[in-house]
């Protein structure tokens, strides 16, 4: 293994160029070289344009919320008021009557309070 | 022990404005047969939260309901039970007795006893007065085609309930607040 090694590393060992070697390399190039043509790589993919809805999708939603929340409040006010009201005009209807009631009886008690007593039947006997 | 003590004393405490609030509250039957019975029937059964609901709604204006406004603001209940019926005494005496039996509790008096022979009419007026004040008002009335029992709780001003003079047709019962029934209005007998 070792062996094997050794001679890997030999023979990958940076080994210095002939000399001229550059000067050769520079005579080879050609004077004049086309530019290399240019192609841009599109790495980053462009964003897609943004709708308006989309933009204004969600405050809208948050906005329309909002609103079915104040006049869904508002209509079950509304309706617990009215039913209140029902109630409580239902309820004043009962009390007037209970007092009517009430009152129809005190004074059929007052109309036999206040009536004469009759006179007693032997008296009329003697005064005849 | 001590702290049994003071717990029974905190209940008693708690208990006292509910006892206040039911003082002078009959337990009126049911008479659902009764009710199928007569031809007419009234039920009113207002608690304190009904009464002060329709008290609220009573119109100030018209004179009858602001008269009626000024004796409600100060009750707890209003209870009424009416039958009226297309013959002569058709409605059992068992529930009137029971009622009778309630009123004979301490604290309850008859301030009018009426009773007329000839138009077979019973009417009964009783007052439950408690610390010198009328806390309770009950009334049994029986003709021949129809009975009416009628129980108002809560501090009843009589002088509010004066006040309803001419306004429901309420007689002047000769009743001074704070006083019990004048000796010739506390058991007349009118035949």
């Amino acid at each position: 293994m070792n062996d094997f090694e050794n001679r890997l590393r030999r023979a990958l060992r940076p080994v210095e160029p002939a000399d001229g070697f550059a000067e050769r390399v520079m005579r080879a190039l050609p004077a004049q070289h086309a530019p290399a043509n240019v192609v841009p790589l599109v790495i980053v993919r462009q964003a897609a344009p943004v709708s308006a809805w989309r933009r204004f999708s969600a405050p809208a939603a948050l906005a329309a919320s909002l609103l079915v929340a104040v006049f869904a409040g508002q209509h079950v006010a509304t309706l617990q008021a009215a039913r209140e009201e029902q109630a409580g005009l239902a309820a004043s209807r009962e009390l007037m009557q209970a007092l009517r009631v009430t009152s129809q009886k005190l004074d059929l008690a007052y109309e036999a309070v206040q009536r004469p007593a009759p006179a007693p039947a032997v008296e009329e006997e003697n005064r005849s | 022990m001590n702290a049994r003590i003071g717990l029974t004393l905190i209940a008693l405490l708690l208990a006292a404005p509910a006892c206040a609030q039911t003082r002078g509250l009959l337990k009126l039957p049911e008479m659902a047969a009764l009710a199928d019975k007569a031809s007419e029937s009234v039920t009113v059964t207002l608690d304190s939260n009904l009464l002060g609901l329709g008290c609220r709604f009573l119109n100030a204006e018209e004179p009858d309901e602001a008269a009626a406004k000024k004796v409600c603001q100060s009750l707890t209940g209003i209870y009424v039970r009416k039958f009226t019926f297309d013959t002569d005494y058709a409605y059992p005496k068992a529930d009137i007795e029971g009622i009778r039996r309630q009123l004979a509790a301490p604290g309850w008096s008859r301030i009018v006893e009426a009773r007329s022979k000839k138009e077979s009419t019973d009417v009964d007026v009783y007052l439950l007065v408690d610390g010198g004040k009328a806390r309770g008002l009950a009334v049994i009335a029986s003709e021949p085609r129809e009975l009416a029992i009628v129980n108002i709780v809560g501090n009843i001003d009589l002088e509010k309930l004066h006040d309803l003079e001419g306004q429901f047709g309420v007689p002047e019962l000769q009743i001074e607040s704070g006083k019990k029934a004048p000796k010739e209005a506390s058991k007349p007998k009118a035949q």
